[in-house]
């Protein structure tokens, strides 16, 4: 659920607290006198009201079953567990489930993701530091409290800080086993939560850590502690030398269309209209995907269209209004099915832009994604010309170059053409499968600058002949043949993704480039200068 | 969750806590002459007596109970002769590198015998300090044990430790004990020669339990004692109950399918702590329900699991991907995929047809769900959608999660049919 993982994202989980909670820290005294906040075990609970089963389930549709599975699985207050192992694909709320259960039984948790803690050092002292209640601050020179590379070290550390930890949760337990206040740790077992657990897989040695982490149940042998690895891969995709002994599986399906009618139904403020809404559209979007995140940008944006028509949202839509709204919406539909999905960093400036592009009444919505189409527009002249000459590199054989650019502007290109399709079609064929799984071919820098040389050159002839009037542009072209110039335009237009720095060649040690445009936009690019780019691709 | 009933919530923390508890499991399979806790004391409690050195390897598959079993040895005889000995755990996968096994030995020996440890010494000097620590213990006729677990991974390598162990344990001088635990059953075929000549190639083989150990084996776990803080009346009823569950046929029946697949007693574990955290707390009694669901929670299928998370253009992609495979076209990209799902759609006229950059998201999606993969780990430099990809489904499975799939398109079941 995308919503409430931003819920949980917003909650300072364990930063500073209100001093009202400082007050009862139970006998736990803080190593660092110098620091305002006495960090305390409650840091290590979700730190909000416990939240009732009913408001659980009710927050999370469609997940009942596993939630219900978990909750059994973690068993009743002070009961030891095996490793638990939750998976399922993307988006499906697995780690707000398990952070939400754990708010609602008040139990303290050591949280690490192993996305943000991407190697085995960084993940074992943030482990540690969360322990240890040890907060990185300008005081400490933002150190880890214990400094740890290998597992060794790490278990000997793990096993002295969650002795003491369990030590006091049991001291804890004697005293205030009678007024329960809020947000107060809860029992004497303490878990470990690995979130993003595939990720491991791709470290360095890999195997060897994967195997320590599922075996750390059996090494530290502390019946107080429980792990649970949460992971998007089924545990079938998790390779070891030895194997390991599996911990116990739980999996998160995907949501059903239903599920997601639900999901999508919830903190709306007009639920018929909402309704209505999604009569039209989940189940056409359903049939691409049914992740959370990627439908809720797709049925932000379609929504307001939606509304459009409507004065008042807080309207109750009869049965005409429906009509009404669905025909408005249908054209719509389609095309923003076969969108990609956008994640929309600036929502507000995405949608002016597609109210303008409507009110031109221009038809460039339908074909290839709109962003691409936004830069080609603020795309400078020279880095058009550029991106052309980088296609062509791509594209073309390099030894077809001389005949292409010589002195005639390609006007050779079409003998070429016809002796090269007198070709056998199999032989053809073949080629044209090799291109496909080459994929564009890589060049050098010099017969890139070669080629954007011979392409502005033509350009310039072809500009004074056809049109006489604008010579503005010939100007600006002939400016910006300068090499500092077009190099920094290649550098932009690398940093862009439009170019890849590739290897450099093993014989000539120099870097190679390859284009990644495809053949649809650089047409588009070539049209917007009006360079005939099709008379220069050299085709098998 | 005050509705429930006191009694049986305290039955359900002992079953569990027993459940993680292999000290627990293993005691009754104990007994026997023949058991293998019976041959490890034997062995190494006449080690022990008669001041000799020796070397065992315990071999068996992973959650057979092998350290479990030492470990209950190793507590008796602590308790036995608690002057004469002192245990050093070493883990493969904690100290397979040299510096740091030798490190660890040298921090438990000074643990042990109340001596300071200094971080910053050196592989010799740790060395030294445990063959020295050896000839001290021997002369004070006090063995050492060492436990070497996941001994293969201590093979890697040059061997140096194990050399410099089994060497130091050659003198008449010494007194120490060698203990490798691996589930590689190939273990000693590992060993340099210089170490294996060493070696006293001592082996003990942990096989799972046989049926009649496996009844026993329930019953000891499950039942609850009588003789404790939960109520008399509630213990009888609830092994009463038990009984009549162990004794069902179709009880047997769930057991005999888990354990066909996988007979060790931790996976045995990893079920039943299912099935008892299903137990019905009103009632407070466990229930053959409660292993029949256990049964088909733990039993699963994960890449039918998968296929059925995906949407229909998934589906789509994947079904182009396997007619590529089975055109036998030696690799494939996304490009040609999508060359295969256009003309699916010029053929079928499939209501599915959606633009390339929406099917490169959902083949995105796919690699994250690892149904499909790239065949090679060259060419970052190259975009996704050129680099080779295979398959990581057998067409069977394909065929039958598409069977499976809720409203799975019919062409794409005919597609695949043929």
């Amino acid at each position: 659920m995308a919503k409430e993982k931003e819920e949980s994202v917003q909650i300072s989980r364990r930063t500073t607290r209100s001093s009202a909670t400082a007050y009862n820290n139970n006998g736990i005294e803080s190593a660092k006198p110098n620091v305002s906040h006495t960090p305390t075990l409650d840091d290590l609970v979700f730190g909000q009201e416990p939240i009732s089963l009913d408001d659980l389930l009710s927050s999370f549709p469609g997940r009942r079953v596993q939630i219900l599975e978990l909750l059994r699985l973690l068993g009743t207050i002070n009961s030891s567990m095996p490793p638990l192992f939750i998976y399922g694909s993307a988006s499906t709320g697995k780690t707000s489930i398990v952070l939400q259960i754990f708010r609602r039984l008040s139990r303290p948790f050591v949280y690490t993701s192993c996305l943000s803690c991407y190697s085995p050092r960084i993940l074992f002292e943030s482990i540690l530091n969360q322990l240890l209640l040890h907060k990185k601050n300008a005081v400490n020179g933002y150190s880890s409290a214990k400094r740890c590379e290998k597992p060794s070290d790490f278990v000997n550390l793990l096993r002295e800080a969650l002795t003491n930890v369990i030590d006091s949760l049991k001291a804890n337990l004697g005293k205030t086993s009678t007024t329960k206040l809020k947000g107060q740790v809860n029992g004497r077992m303490i878990y470990l939560i690995f979130d993003k657990f595939e990720l491991v897989r791709e470290w360095d040695k890999s195997s060897s850590i994967l195997s320590f982490l599922f075996g750390l149940c059996d090494i530290l042998k502390m019946a107080e502690v429980g792990v649970i690895f949460i992971s998007n891969n089924s545990l079938d995709t998790y390779h070891s030398n030895t194997g390991y002994v599996e911990p116990i599986p739980v999996h998160f399906p995907e949501y059903t269309e239903d599920d997601l009618r639900q999901i999508f139904m919830r903190n709306q403020a007009n639920r018929k209209l909402y309704s209505s809404f999604l009569d039209v559209v989940l189940r056409p979007f359903c049939r691409i995907t049914r992740r959370v995140d990627e439908l809720s940008t797709a049925f932000s944006m379609l929504f307001k269209k939606y509304c459009e028509p409507l004065n008042d949202l807080g309207v109750v839509p009869n049965e005409e209004m429906k009509r009404r709204l669905f025909s408005h919406l249908q054209p719509h539909v389609a095309p923003s099915l076969n969108e990609r999905f956008r994640i929309a960093s600036q929502p507000s400036l995405d949608c002016e832009v597609n109210q303008e592009t409507r009110r031109k009444g221009s038809a460039r919505k339908s074909g290839a994604s709109g962003d691409l189409d936004e830069i080609d527009f603020h795309m400078s002249t020279s880095a058009k010309y550029l991106l052309i000459s980088a296609f062509l590199a791509s594209r073309n054989p390099a030894t077809l170059d001389a005949s292409l650019f010589d002195s005639t502007g390609g006007s050779d290109s079409r003998k070429r053409k016809r002796k090269a399709s007198e070709k056998s079609i199999e032989q053809k064929e073949a080629a044209e499968q090799e291109l496909l799984m080459k994929g564009p071919g890589t060049f050098s820098l010099e017969r890139l600058l070669a080629i954007f040389q011979c392409i502005t050159s033509v350009a310039e002839d072809l500009l004074g002949e056809e049109e006489e009037g604008n010579d503005k542009l010939g100007v600006e072209l002939g400016s910006n043949t300068l090499m500092s110039d077009v190099l920094l335009q290649l550098t932009s237009l690398c940093n862009s993704n439009f170019i890849i720095k590739g290897g450099s060649c093993p014989l000539e040690g120099s870097t190679r480039y390859r284009s990644t445009v495809s053949e649809d936009l650089s047409l588009k690019v070539a049209r917007s200068v009006k360079f005939p780019l099709s008379k220069y691709l050299y085709r098998r | 969750m005050g509705r429930d009933n006191p009694a049986a919530e305290e039955a359900l923390n002992l079953l569990r806590s027993r459940l993680c508890d292999p000290n627990f499991i293993f005691k009754p399979l104990s007994d026997s002459p023949d058991s293998n806790y019976s041959k490890l004391k034997f062995l190494v409690s006449s080690s022990v007596t008669e001041a000799c050195n020796n070397s065992i390897l315990l071999l068996g598959p992973r959650g057979s109970g092998k350290i479990s079993v030492l470990e209950l040895v190793l507590n008796d005889l602590l308790s036995e002769y608690p002057e004469t000995i002192s245990v050093i755990k070493l883990n493969g996968l904690l100290h397979s590198d040299d510096n740091c096994a030798l490190k660890e030995i040298a921090r438990q020996l000074c643990v042990e015998h109340q001596l300071l440890f200094s971080k910053m010494a050196s592989f010799d000097d740790n060395s030294q300090f445990m063959i020295e620590m050896l000839r001290e213990c021997g002369l004070a006729h006090k063995t050492i044990i060492f436990v070497l677990d996941e001994f293969d991974l201590f093979a890697q390598g040059k061997q140096r430790l194990l050399y410099s162990l089994l060497d130091a344990m050659q003198s008449v001088t010494s007194q120490a004990v060698v203990i490798g635990v691996s589930c590689r059953l190939d273990a000693d075929q590992l060993l340099e020669k210089r170490v294996r000549s060493r070696f006293s190639h001592r082996k003990l083989l942990f096989l799972p339990p046989s049926k009649e150990d496996l009844q026993r084996l329930l019953e000891h776990i499950l039942s609850l004692p009588i003789d404790s803080n939960i109520p008399h009346d509630y213990a009888v009823e609830f092994n009463g109950k038990l009984k009549n569950i162990l004794a069902d046929g179709r009880f047997k029946e769930i057991i005999n399918s888990f354990v066909d697949l996988d007979s060790t007693v931790k996976h045995l574990l990893r079920f039943l702590f299912r099935a008892v955290s299903y137990m019905n707390l009103e009632s407070g009694f466990l229930s053959l329900e409660n292993f029949k669901t256990a049964l088909s929670n733990s039993q699963r299928q994960p890449k039918q699991e998968c296929i059925k998370d995906c949407s229909v253009l998934e589906l789509y992609i994947l079904v182009c991907m396997k007619r590529l495979e089975v055109k036998e076209q030696t690799s494939y990209n996304f490009i040609s995929v999508m060359k295969e799902y256009k003309s699916i759609h010029d053929s079928f006229q499939t209501p599915d047809y959606y633009s390339r950059n929406v099917c490169l998201r959902a083949f995105e999606n796919l690699l994250q769900r690892e149904l499909i993969s790239f065949a090679d780990n060259r060419g970052y430099s190259q975009s996704v959608e050129f680099r080779p990809v295979k398959l990581l489904i057998s067409h069977v499975e394909l065929h039958q999660g598409l069977k499976s799939y809720r409203s799975c398109p019919a062409i794409l079941l005919k597609l695949v049919e043929r």
